[in-house]
This record gives structure tokens, C-alpha cells and sequence, in this order.
């Protein structure tokens, strides 16, 4: 304990914060200070300084954000210190005859605040694991043992507890930075805190993200040229650290970018640990030269055992004792990674396979060319269980482990309330579809263009004997064709149920919330497409001579409900297929089924009954809204008979006789029951997405006891963590991957 | 007449080497080793003599400069005044930040740059002025378009047979590409499919070697690399590397631009080019740049990967950071006894460049060039495709129809749907008979199936969108002709369709019980057969059109509506109004002449039923004219005959626009680029220097602290 203290000792009087009259200000001073509206800049300065000396003295006092009354009363300012010993993770597989695979093999090790972490191997290693495991994110069928306490106390991390930053960035590309950030603020900031304050805070993350340069850009999209690689990595570590948590968990966080991106990464990382005196773990995969000198801690994984665990500038003079020293022209996280990466062997031993090292015999200085990675490895792990390093590590975990008293708030989820969720979730979808351009407004376009089509096949369409067809095939091309286009937007979604995905996860808010902000936020715009749509084929097409105010709403209330049907059926469907691709095949399908059960093709009574008359018809919107059509184009209309002379047709007749249809339902229950499947299909999603969330953990967890039970494995050839996808030029191209894991 | 054009160039070839063999340069001694056995051969086979001389290519650049007018018409600089050469045996690196001009230099030694950049400056091969034209050097650039579906050495015995001469034995044939895949060390997954978006395949790392392998296969002598390890991890990234520095051994000359090398990786490479701002940062050997950056004043500290503490030293997007960080008010900076950390990135550069523009490095590397430049060598014969215009096409076809036999979305999934739907139509239309409301459901099926089932054609079109990829890099790398991709890709589709349509076809036929007779179903299915055709020949044309897969599938589908509409079942063909529906239009979809051909192949023979029993019945042919408003008079088979002429007519419009999108846009880029540069600066007219190109060119002028492309 006491080396903890006099490590922020140190650090505080580097800084020069240790006046006095900062520490004891108290707490409503400071609130007062936050409300009386100084500048930004000033408030920042107090916010920082009484953020950082509190959190450097572990003193309890509550002042984490200004006036935040709800944490005001609970000792926020505890610093976060984990600790793990024998950690052991083992993937069991049902039915075969293999042991158990040892994803991880009684690790040892700690975090403190105001230090980087990095967990480094080769691919495969079990970096991500670790840092599942420590994160208390691990899936159901891994089983953990071991001992992770979190300042002394065991428990287990849920999601929202602490700050996960996965590797890949999902955002609405339409926004800019600072509209991502602010409206994840509202979100889960507790709605006790002010605009202003929320504001504040927000200015403040930018601030420490270095993100000021890029606050007003678009994040970016595939249409869209936005922000780089880098800054949307920063971004995603601004928006966990929203919410001010003192562990912050990252995974590889680097990937992918070139080396300034990365250096800015983890140095932005090293000064929220020391400002912020936040604890930060986070894997890393082939740091450069210049991001390795930035790291503090450091362990080393090769196949689940720790081959390394200590500070980072001593593993050198670790891996030189042992007998493989690092070459002065080398970067020190090169040298280990070649050291202990088995894919070497592998590439070696191919290479002396294809002759190509038999005629090309170069004189080899490096140790590392007579013994294989594997050995190295086993010597490597041997000599570091015995190690100097190893019993410091222990010593530390010893020490850290009797801290006690401090306990960190779990402020799972938001905090904001469920209103406040929904008017900012409608607010933000909102945003974003009126800026992207493939969202609706593109189907905007092609909805005028057909009905501009449509209305001038079908121009002034009259009451001769063949209007009789014309208009019903107008109906049912107006019903079943234009809704098909709905399809248009599925990329579109699928990107906003990604963002979804991924805010559930991290328990940002809840499914009703989400469904029902999409509804609301679309409905403008659905309402716009059949509004616009509707007029202009109703009056291109003229059901009604003169002006029928009725008829007119009503062909576009309709359509717009076809519309919004067709939506909420996409939902469902990108809920439930594991492509893009699919997910259009699979919408195509169900939307030709139900033009083919509309009564158009067919007529209704000529259906066969068992299945497309009863259940399909009927749970079609397609047959609703052409029976309401029909209803609402020909009653009180009268056609010429085909012969001249004989009596006039009317319009009840042809829909009783001709289209077999019911008279005595009105047209409003027709209109009525696409609503109640608009409803239905709402409310299904909705269970679906619940269904997941609760049925495959456990699931997964039953499996993986009827496995270990058995106690056998069957080897995967391929990784087991679904973090490295496989590359696939078509899911590159935009986004053909499933929404859903 | 390829054969002949092969003949004519392998001839020439060969008497030019027969007239270098009487004044063989000197210099040999520079070739670390001889030819590969395997390259022995081939240079056999093409000279028919028993000449094994230099056939080496050495590649000289002077004052290079490369300019690129920007659609504001404004000019931009991207090389200035670059020297340098290449040489057999020394693997070369050309480094730099990104935005630094790697790739553009890249593309102006291999002759690749765009139409719309501007090249002066000598470059110089075996001290000839010879255009690299496509084929001369080998180029792999850094997407690895292959055929998921095949395994590696299917993908490489392919491509050799698609480009070798006809008249190399198989074996010979055999013998190379199992030299290629030990040269490239593939020979572990030789056999293992290459994987694509539904198949899980090779690594990333062995793509790498496979594309690289498709380049070397015919023994270019010059290499080009379009950063060849990006995207890979350290092991793989190494074997790629290691690959390449063997290939320069065995006498090649190869050039690769990379992006952060990892250390082993980079103590890989022999020369260095390191570039910053289109300005040579640094040119020689890569074990003396270490002191070359520490005599300029910025020497890499210890436990430092030396291309990291250049790319510190030389990139600029560090003064961003470095901004950006003190702008957020934390200057706590440790290391302040860097040198770097008390001079901007930008002021290194312009200290290195000063420094190495009067170094010994520059100087000799001078001498260098004009030493290797006086010497004439070889003229190196261009690497495109010898095999013979019918064995390529053979040889696609084989390929293409392997590819769509094992793409479970090319046709299997669509087969599989196609069914399901058939026979929801046949339930719903079961045993339609003759009644009176049989009539209208008789034309509502035909319509059903002719509109919504050829719309589900859509599906494919991913997979087909992947192929394109594919025959785009192998014609820009001049494999194979457009004809040859067009006839092969309607050949080796022909099964599945048949397939498809029969299947789908027949259960439709006979659960509705359509007009009973062979020919009736024949027809039937005949017609089925062409729409599908037509509609795949639709969607090939637009895909050479549209950039993305998206926009394709919404214009697809577009088309097929507005085609639908018109086909006159959902307006009756003389309701149709004349100016643009009737006349164009309606003519133009295919639905239009499958509808009325399929209407009379049903209805014509038949009678049906009245309304009410006791009025008389109504004979099929009175309906079609009356209700349908169809001319009996026209044979049906003429509307068949129509629609298989709409699928060569598409066909054609496929290869047009391939054409023109290779030939004509290209140049109307480059002349409009010319137009800009002339109004904006009559003076450099020397500039005016175009090479061809297909590449679309970008300049990023803002490149903020971008991911690694």
C-alpha cells in the first residue's frame, strides 16, 4: 500500500498540484462553481486539478463531475487496483476425445492506477482472452478459475462496471464527433445533471482525446470521406470514458493504424492514466518502436502462459539474462514477438521445404535461427517461474490484494432516464437518416420515379370497360411493386442496428427504447415518401374525378402503413440472417409470397385454403391493403360494359363478382389491421432480440458443463475467438456482415 | 489472330536476344546466382536456342518528376527530382510515410501511372528507353483478387495454362507451376481452397504469396510490389519478405513499397529508397542509412527498430500529434533528450533532405546510374499472354464453370430458392383447369413467373460482381482478352441455367397443368430458360457500368420493374401509352415478348368456361385477343427468337462497355488533364509525357494521421 502512495505522492508533486486550499475545497463550492457558468476553460481547470488531487489522495470525497449528486454520496474517488492470480480459462468441446484446451494457464498478475498494462503475443495467445476474462466478459462456454479481485474484493465485473473498448469502431458515420460524444453523454449521464453540464463534461473528453481538431467532422460512412483510422479509435475511447470509470479495458487498440495514429493513441491513453489516475489494461499487437517506450506494464503471453509479467523497460534485461538478448537495431517488442511466435517455426520450416534455403545457405549470426520458437518458448516460461521478476510480481499481488475499502461503483448501464433515452435515441436517428443519403432520401427518388412511371402508364385511367383491370393492377403494382423498394434502405439499417448492437452490449439502453425511437424517427420520413408518392400517382392516375378528399388520404395512409410494414418486417429479418446478402434474398422472398397471397395474382377465393388462404393471406399485409384499395378505388364507381348498350357496371358488383371480395367489412378495418401488423411485427422483434440476449448464454453454458463433464475437446483447426473474422473481399466492400453476433 | 500477334512478339524477342548474345554486356558478375533451373527453361522455350545470357533487367531513374492535375485543375507535385536505380540480386524498399509518394513512384517505374499525372525524367531499362507496358514487368498490387472457390494450385496451373504458350507440353506446363508454388513455399496448402465471404480458406499471408506467385510464374525479370505485407502479421509478413529476397537472389529485380516494417522484416531488404513529400529522404544501402541518420544529427537510439526511428524522424504527422497534445494541455513530454523532441518533423525532413541532397550517398548512387545507363542491354520481351485466343477460352471456361459449380451463391442457392418459389406457384395455381377465373389466374401465372422469378436472378450478382475483380486485374495485367471473358463467362453459365430452368420449369408446368404436348412444355421452358439468360446478360451489363454492388442490385431491379410494368399484363398492351411506354419500352423488355409468347403457348387451343354455364364457352384465341389484346397471327416462336437475341444483343452492350470504359475514358481523363495543364501553365510543356493507365488517380492533399492504406 504504502508504495502506491508515495508512487501518486511522487506523481503529485511533479505536477504541483499539492496546495493545500485545492484539497480541502469542498464539495458544494465546487458545485456552485459548475452552476455559476464560468468559461469552459476555467471549469475544465477545476475540473481536471480537484479530479486529479482527489483521485491522487484517495481521499473520500465525492467530486468526480461537478454537482452530480447521485455520486455525491458514494466514494467515487476509489482508484481501481486488480489483481489476478492462477487465472485459468479452459474452452471445452462437446464430443470428442481430446483434453481440454488451456486458453489461459495460472496467470499471475496486477494493474495499478496511472499505468498502462499492455498484454502482448503473437495471434492466438490468448490476449483477448485475458482481457475477456478480466473484464468479466468472457463467453459462457469458457470456463474460468482462478481469483480476480478488483481492490481486494472478489467479484465479478458485469458489463458497464468498467469501460470495455472493443477493436472494432462502430458509429452512425453521418454524425461529427462531437454530436456522437454528446449524445452518448445524454444517454447514460444521469439525468439529474444539467445541458450545461453534460456539455462540460463532453468538452472535457474532447479535450483529453486530443480530439479537438475534428470535433465538427462526419465520422464517416461508405459513401462519405470522414475521419481517420485513428481519430475514430480516439473516439471510441472518449466515449467510454464518458462516464469518468477508473478501469479502462482496450483491446488492440492500435490495429490498423499507422505509427503516429497509434503513438497518439496510447499517449493520449498515458495521460488519462496519469490525470485521470485511471487503472489501464490494454492488448496490443506489434507495437512500434515509439508506442512500446509508453508502456509501463507488461505481459507477455505465448500459447496461455505467461512468458513475461513486469515493467516493460526491464523485460529486455529479462530476456537477456535468459539468453536471447535483444540486438541494439531492434524494436524490443519485435525481438520478443520473434521470439516466442510459433508461426516462425512454421515459416522456417517451409521455407527449408521449398529449397530455397538449401541453395541459398546466408550465414545466420542470430540465435534465434538455432532453436525453434517453441523451445525458446518452454525456456523462456521455465526460467521466468523462477525468476526475480515472478517473485516481485507476487510480492506486488500480495501487497495490492490487502488493500481494502475501497469499492468502486458499479454504474451499470445509463443512468439517464428511460424518457430521456428515447427523446435522445429519436433525436439522434433522426439525425442521421436525414443525413444519409441511402437511408431515404435515395428511396425518395426512386419512390417519385416509379410513381412518376406508374402515373403515366396508367395516366388518366377513366371508366372504360378496361379501366376495370387497369385499375386494380395500378392497386396492386402501387401495393406490392412500390413496397418491395423498401429494400433499398436495408443497408442503411443494418448500420444503425450494428450501433445498436453494440450500445446494448454495453448496456447503454434498452431494445423497447430502440424500437420505438426508430419508429418515431421514421415515421417523417415514411410518411414524406408516401405522402409524395401517393399524391403523385393518385393524381397522375385520377381514381376520382374532382376533388375526394377521403379516397385521396386514404390511398396514402395506406401506403404509407404498406411501407411501414415492410420496415418493420426488414427488422425482423436483419435480426435473424447472418448477411446482408441474405437478409435481401431472404425480405425479397417474404415480400413475393405476400404479393402472391395479395389477391392480385391469385384471386382470394381462388387461394387454396390450407395454408395461403389461412394463415398466409391473412398475416399478409398485402391482401389488407388491396382489398382497402380496391374498396376505396371502385365503390360508387360505374364502367361501361363491354358491350355498348348494355347496362353499366358498378363498382360493388366487380368487387363482389369479379375480385371476390367481402363488401360488408368497411375499408378502415382493412387499413386498420396493417396497423395491427405493423404492431405485431414491432413487438416480435422485440422478442426476438430479447429471446437472444437471455436464451444463448445460457445456452452456452449449459453446453459447455455437458462438455467439461465429458472432459474432452475436439481440436479446432481454426482460432476460437470470433475477433479475427475471416478476410472476405465482399464483406470489405460495405458492410455485408451481420448485424447481430 | 492473338496467336499470331504472341508469335510475331516471341519472334522478335528472340532476334533481338540473338543480337545482344554478339555483344554481351558486361557485368554479369552481378547476378548473385544464374537463373533458376526453372527460369532456364522457359527463356528456352521462347528463344528456341540454347542462349542463357543476361537476360537481367537493370532499371535506372534520373530527375524524376511526376506531376497531377486535380479535377480543380489545380497541379500538384507528387515526385520531385528522384534518382535512383535497381539492379538483379538486391531486394529494394521504397519507404516512407504514407502520402510520401511510394506508390506513385512505384506506378512510374512500372508505367502504370494514371492519365491525369505527369511524368519527366528518364527512366531507363538495361539503358534503353523502353514503355513498360502492361506485362513487361510483373506488377502485384495490394488487393488480392482471387477466385475463392479454387485451391492454390488450381488458381496457379490455371493461370498458366491461360498465359503459357500452347505449344509447351503439359509437363513442361506442370513443372512450372510446382516451381512456382515451392518458390513461393505453398506447397502446404497447395491444396486447400483459397477461400471467400462464405469459405473459409488460406491466410491472409498465403493470398500474399499466391498473387505473387500468379506474377512470377512466367519468370518476369522485374518485380514491382505494391506493399506486399500490409494487412499481415509479423510471421507472415517475414515468409512474404523472405520469399522476395530469395526471388532477387535468383537474379530478378524487385521493387516494393512497404509501410512500416517490423524489424526482422525490415533487416530484409537490401536497398533503401526512403521517400518524404515526393523528395528522396535517402537512397543506398539499407545497413548504412542507420549511419546516415546519425551523421545528418538524428541517430536511432538503442532497442529501436531502425524504419520506425526513420518514419519518426521523417513523418510528419507527428508535428499533428505533438500539436493536438499540447493544444490539450499536457506537454509533459519525457524524453526530452530526443533531438526529435526539440525540432519539429517537419524541419528533420528538410534538414535530411539538404543533408543527403550533398551527401556521399547521393553522389555515388549518380555515378551509379550512369554507369549502369551507358550500358545497352537487353530488350526484355513483353510478359503478357502467349497461349492462343481458343485456349483461353477453353481454358476460362473450364475455370469459370469449376468456380460456379463450387460458389454455393452463384447458383446452388439460387436453385434452391428458384424451387422453393415454384412451388409455392404451383401450389397456389394447382390444377388451374378451365374454369371461367382460371383465365385471368393462367395469365397472372405466366406473368408471376416470368416477372418475379427472373427478378430472383438478382441474387447472383455478388458472386459475378466478385468475378469481375478478378478479370479486371488479370486484363490489366494482360492475361486474357474481353472476348475471352465474355465467351467463356456465357458458356460455363449455360448449364446451371439450363439446370435451373428445366428444374424450376418443369415443377411449374406440370402442377399447374399448364396447355397439356411436349412442345407446349418445351416452350414453355425454352422461354423460361432465355428470360433467365437475359436477365443474367442485364445484369452483366450494368455491373460493368456501376461502380458498387449495391447500386447495381437497386438499378437491377429498377430496370426489371419499369420492364415489368410495361410487359402488358399489368396494363394491357394497347392501353399503353404510345410516345415513350408502347414504343421504346415495351419493345425493349424482355418480359413483354416471354409474356406474349408464353400467353399464346398456353391459351391458344384451349376453351374455357363462361361465367354462368348456360352461355357458350370461350376458345383460348378469343381471349388472347380480346382480353390480353395479343396478335394470334405472330408465331410464338418468334418471340423466342427475340428474346435470345436480346441475350447476344446484351452481350454485346457488355463488351462495348468494357471497351469503352478501358480505352475511352482513359483518354478523355488524360486529354482533359492535358486541356487543364495547358491553360494553367503553357510553359511545362515538357511534361506532357502520358503513359497509359487504367488506375483512377487520388490525391489525399490533406493526409491527416491516416490508417495504414
Amino acid at each position: 500500500m504504502h508504495q502506491f502512495e508515495a508512487f501518486s505522492k511522487t506523481n503529485d508533486s511533479r505536477r504541483g498540484y499539492s496546495s493545500p486550499s485545492l484539497l480541502l475545497m469542498p464539495v458544494t463550492s465546487l458545485s456552485s462553481l459548475g452552476q455559476s457558468s464560468p468559461t469552459r476553460l476555467q471549469s475544465y481547470h477545476l475540473y481536471r486539478k480537484s479530479a486529479s488531487v482527489v483521485a491522487a489522495r484517495g481521499v473520500e470525497v465525492a467530486m468526480e463531475i461537478e454537482a452530480r449528486p447521485s455520486w455525491l454520496d458514494l466514494p467515487a474517488t476509489a482508484a481501481a487496483y486488480l489483481v489476478w492470480e492462477d487465472l485459468t480459462a479452459v474452452l471445452p468441446n462437446y464430443g470428442s476425445s481430446r483434453p481440454v484446451k488451456k486458453l489461459l494457464q495460472g496467470l499471475n498478475g496486477y494493474a495499478v492506477p496511472g499505468r498502462i498494462l499492455a498484454i502482448l503475443g503473437p495471434s492466438g495467445s490468448g490476449k483477448s482472452t485475458l482481457l475477456d476474462s478480466l473484464a468479466g466478459r468472457l463467453g459462457r462456454n469458457v470456463v474460468l478459475t482462478g481469483r480476480v479481485l478488483l481492490n481486494g474484493k472478489k467479484r465479478r465485473l458485469d458489463y458497464g462496471a468498467v469501460a470495455y473498448v472493443t477493436q472494432d469502431s462502430v458509429f452512425l458515420g453521418t454524425l461529427t464527433v462531437r454530436e456522437t460524444i454528446t449524445y452518448s453523454a445524454h444517454l447514460r449521464l444521469p439525468t439529474t445533471m444539467s445541458k450545461k453540464e453534460v456539455a462540460e463534461v463532453v468538452e472535457a473528453t474532447i479535450e483529453e482525446m486530443g480530439l479537438h481538431d475534428c470535433t465538427n467532422r462526419a465520422i464517416g460512412n461508405w459513401h462519405l470521406r470522414g475521419i481517420s483510422g485513428g481519430e475514430k479509435k480516439r473516439l471510441s475511447i472518449a466515449l467510454e470514458i464518458l462516464t469518468r470509470p477508473r478501469l479502462l479495458f482496450l483491446d488492440e487498440p492500435t490495429s490498423g493504424l499507422d505509427s503516429a495514429s497509434a503513438f497518439f493513441v496510447i499517449q493520449t491513453l498515458k495521460q488519462i492514466a496519469i490525470d485521470g489516475n485511471k487503472t489501464i489494461i490494454t492488448s496490443i499487437h506489434q507495437p512500434s518502436s515509439e508506442v512500446f517506450t509508453l508502456l509501463d506494464e507488461l505481459c507477455l503471453l505465448s500459447g496461455g502462459e505467461a512468458v513475461y509479467f513486469g515493467n516493460a523497460k526491464l523485460a529486455t534485461q529479462f530476456f537477456a539474462e535468459v539468453g536471447f538478448p535483444c540486438p541494439s537495431r531492434r524494436n524490443p517488442s519485435d525481438h520478443f514477438l520473434r521470439c516466442i511466435n510459433s508461426d516462425f517455426d512454421r515459416v522456417n520450416a517451409t521455407m527449408r521445404g521449398s529449397m530455397k534455403l538449401l541453395g541459398d545457405k546466408e550465414p545466420s549470426t542470430d540465435p534465434l535461427s538455432k532453436l525453434g520458437t517453441s523451445e525458446i518458448k518452454a525456456i523462456l516460461v521455465e526460467r521466468y517461474m523462477s525468476s526475480e521478476y515472478a517473485a516481485r510480481t507476487r510480492k506486488q499481488i500480495q501487497e495490492i490484494s490487502k488493500i481494502e475499502g475501497l469499492t468502486i461503483e458499479s454504474n451499470k448501464g445509463s443512468q439517464a432516464t428511460w424518457w430521456k433515452q428515447l427523446r435522445t435515441l429519436t433525436k439522434r436517428s433522426f439525425i442521421n437518416m436525414s443525413r444519409d443519403m441511402g437511408y431515404y432520401w435515395l428511396r425518395l427518388i426512386i419512390y417519385m420515379l416509379v410513381s412518376v412511371c406508374v402515373g403515366s402508364i396508367y395516366f388518366d385511367v377513366g371508366t372504360s370497360y378496361t379501366a376495370i383491370l387497369a385499375r386494380s393492377s395500378c392497386g396492386a403494382f402501387v401495393s406490392g411493386f412500390m413496397t418491395f423498394m423498401s429494400i433499398g434502405g436495408f443497408p442503411s439499417f443494418i448500420e444503425e442496428m450494428k450501433v445498436f448492437i453494440h450500445e446494448r452490449q454495453n448496456g447503454h439502453y434498452g431494445v423497447a427504447v430502440f424500437i420505438l425511437s426508430n419508429f418515431l424517427s421514421s415515421t417523417p420520413f415514411l410518411a414524406a415518401i408516401g405522402l409524395v408518392s401517393g399524391s403523385i400517382t393518385y393524381y397522375m392516375v385520377k381514381f376520382r374525378t374532382g376533388f375526394a378528399f377521403g379516397h385521396y388520404a386514404y390511398f396514402t395512409i395506406s401506403l404509407y402503413a404498406s411501407i411501414a410494414v415492410i420496415e418493420s418486417l426488414m427488422m425482423i429479418v436483419a435480426s435473424l440472417v447472418p448477411n446482408f446478402l441474405m437478409g435481401i434474398i431472404t425480405g425479397a422472398g417474404i415480400i413475393g409470397i405476400m404479393m402472391m397471397t395479395a389477391g392480385f395474382f391469385r384471386l382470394l377465393p381462388d387461394l387454396p385454403k390450407p395454408v395461403w388462404r389461412y394463415p398466409i393471406s391473412l398475416i399478409s399485409y398485402g391482401s389488407w391493403a388491396l382489398q382497402g384499395n380496391y374498396k376505396n378505388d371502385l365503390i360508387g364507381l360505374e364502367f361501361d360494359p363491354l358491350v355498348p348498350g348494355d347496362p353499366k357496371i358498378s363498382g360493388e358488383y366487380i368487387i363482389e363478382n369479379i375480385f371476390g371480395i367481402d363488401l360488408k367489412r368497411s375499408k378502415w378495418i382493412d387499413l386498420m389491421a396493417i396497423f395491427v401488423l405493423l404492431i405485431s411485427y414491432r413487438i416480435i422483434f422485440f422478442l426476438i432480440v430479447k429471446l437472444r440476449e437471455k436464451a444463448s448464454p445460457v445456452f452456452r453454458m449449459i453446453y459447455a458443463r455437458a462438455a467439461l463433464k465429458q472432459s474432452t475437446l475436439k481440436r479446432r483447426k481454426h482460432s476460437f475467438s470470433s475477433r479475427y473474422p475471416p478476410q472476405n473481399p465482399l464483406a470489405l466492400q460495405e458492410g455485408l456482415s451481420s448485424p447481430l453476433p | 489472330m492473338k496467336t499470331a500477334a504472341a508469335d510475331g512478339r516471341s519472334s522478335a524477342a528472340g532476334q533481338v536476344m540473338v543480337e545482344i548474345e554478339a555483344n554481351k554486356p558486361p557485368g554479369n558478375s552481378l547476378v548473385a546466382r544464374g537463373l533458376s533451373p526453372l527460369s532456364e527453361t522457359l527463356w528456352k522455350e521462347k528463344t528456341d536456342t540454347e542462349f542463357i545470357g543476361d537476360v537481367s533487367a537493370r532499371l535506372t531513374w534520373k530527375d524524376l518528376t511526376v506531376m497531377v492535375t486535380l479535377g480543380s485543375g489545380e497541379t500538384h507535385k507528387v515526385l520531385e527530382g528522384l534518382t535512383g536505380f535497381a539492379e538483379p540480386g538486391a531486394l529494394m524498399a521504397l519507404m516512407g510515410p504514407s502520402g510520401s509518394g511510394k506508390s506513385t513512384l512505384l506506378d512510374a517505374l512500372a508505367g502504370r501511372l494514371a492519365t491525369n499525372a505527369f511524368l519527366s525524367g528518364v527512366i531507363l531499362l538495361n539503358g534503353r528507353k523502353a514503355k513498360l507496358s502492361f506485362g513487361t514487368a510483373a506488377y502485384v498490387t495490394q488487393d488480392d483478387t482471387l477466385i475463392g472457390t479454387l485451391t492454390v494450385r488450381e488458381m496457379i496451373s490455371y493461370s498458366a495454362r491461360l498465359r503459357l504458350p500452347d505449344r509447351m507440353p503439359w509437363e513442361e506446363k506442370r513443372a512450372l507451376v510446382e516451381g512456382t508454388i515451392m518458390e513461393m513455399g505453398l506447397q502446404d496448402c497447395a491444396d486447400t481452397v483459397i477461400g471467400n465471404w462464405h469459405l473459409r480458406g488460406i491466410s491472409g499471408g498465403e493470398k500474399r504469396r499466391v498473387s505473387i506467385g500468379l506474377e512470377i510464374l512466367m519468370r518476369p525479370r522485374l518485380l514491382f510490389l505494391d506493399e506486399p505485407t500490409s494487412g499481415l502479421d509479423s510471421a507472415s509478413a517475414f515468409f512474404v519478405t523472405q520469399t522476395l529476397r530469395g526471388l532477387s537472389r535468383d537474379g530478378r529485380t524487385v521493387i516494393a513499397s512497404i509501410h512500416q516494417p517490423s524489424s526482422e522484416v525490415f533487416e530484409l531488404f537490401d536497398r533503401l529508397y526512403l521517400l518524404s513529400g515526393g523528395k528522396t529522404v535517402y537512397f543506398g544501402q539499407t545497413s548504412e542509412a542507420c549511419e546516415f541518420f546519425a551523421q545528418a544529427g538524428f541517430p536511432c537510439p538503442p532497442l529501436r527498430n531502425p524504419s520506425d526511428h526513420f518514419l519518426r524522424c521523417i513523418n510528419s504527422d507527428f508535428d499533428k500529434v505533438k500539436a493536438t497534445l499540447k493544444g490539450s494541455l499536457k506537454t509533459r513530454l519525457e524524453r526530452s533528450d530526443d533531438p526529435l523532441e526539440r525540432i519539429t518533423t517537419s524541419e528533420a525532413i528538410r534538414r535530411l533532405i539538404e543533408y543527403y541532397g550533398r551527401s556521399q550517398y547521393n553522389y555515388t548512387a549518380r555515378e551509379k546510374v550512369d554507369e549502369i545507363s551507358r550500358v545497352k542491354g537487353t530488350v526484355l520481351d513483353s510478359g503478357g499472354s502467349q497461349a492462343s485466343f481458343l485456349m483461353q477460352a477453353f481454358t476460362l471456361t473450364k475455370r469459370s464453370f469449376v468456380n460456379m459449380s463450387r460458389d454455393f451463391g452463384y447458383y446452388w442457392l439460387r436453385l434452391l430458392i428458384y424451387i422453393v418459389v415454384t412451388i409455392c406457384i404451383g401450389t397456389i395455381y394447382l390444377n388451374v383447369g378451365t374454369g371461367y377465373t382460371s383465365i385471368l389466374a393462367r395469365g397472372a401465372c405466366a406473368s408471376f413467373v416470368f416477372g418475379f422469378v427472373t427478378f430472383m436472378s438478382i441474387g447472383g450478382f455478388p458472386s459475378f460482381v466478385e468475378d469481375m475483380k478478378v478479370f479486371q486485374r488479370e486484363r490489366l495485367n494482360g492475361h486474357y482478352g474481353v472476348i475471352a471473358f465474355v465467351i467463356s463467362n456465357t458458356l460455363s453459365a449455360m448449364p446451371f441455367l439450363i439446370m435451373i430452368s428445366l428444374i424450376s420449369g418443369t415443377l411449374c408446368y406440370f402442377m399447374v397443368h399448364l396447355h397439356p404436348g411436349f412442345m407446349h412444355y418445351l416452350f414453355f421452358v425454352l422461354c423460361l430458360y432465355a428470360s433467365v439468360t437475359v436477365v443474367e446478360s442485364l445484369m452483366m451489363a450494368i455491373a460493368s457500368v456501376v461502380p458498387n454492388f449495391l447500386m447495381g442490385i437497386i438499378i437491377g431491379a429498377g430496370l426489371q420493374g419499369i420492364f415489368m410494368l410495361v410487359s402488358g399484363y399489368f396494363r394491357l398492351p394497347k392501353d399503353i401509352p404510345k410516345p415513350f411506354w408502347k414504343y421504346p419500352m415495351s419493345y425493349i423488355s424482355f418480359h413483354y415478348w416471354a409474356l406474349q409468347g408464353q400467353y399464346q403457348n398456353d391459351l391458344k387451343g384451349l376453351i374455357f368456361d363462361n361465367q354462368t354455364p348456360d352461355l357458350p364457352k370461350i376458345p383460348g384465341e378469343y381471349i388472347l385477343e380480346n382480353v390480353f389484346q395479343i396478335d394470334v397471327n405472330r408465331s410464338k416462336w418468334l418471340d423466342l427468337l427475340v428474346l435470345f437475341s436480346m441475350i447476344i444483343i446484351y452481350r454485346i452492350i457488355f463488351f462495348l462497355m468494357i471497351k469503352v470504359s478501358e480505352d475511352v475514358t482513359p483518354w478523355i481523363r488524360g486529354y482533359i488533364a492535358r486541356r487543364r495543364l495547358k491553360q494553367k501553365n503553357t510553359s511545362s510543356m515538357d511534361l506532357v509525357n502520358r503513359t497509359p493507365s487504367l488506375r483512377g488517380y487520388v490525391v489525399e492533399i490533406e493526409s491527416s494521421s491516416t490508417s495504414s492504406s
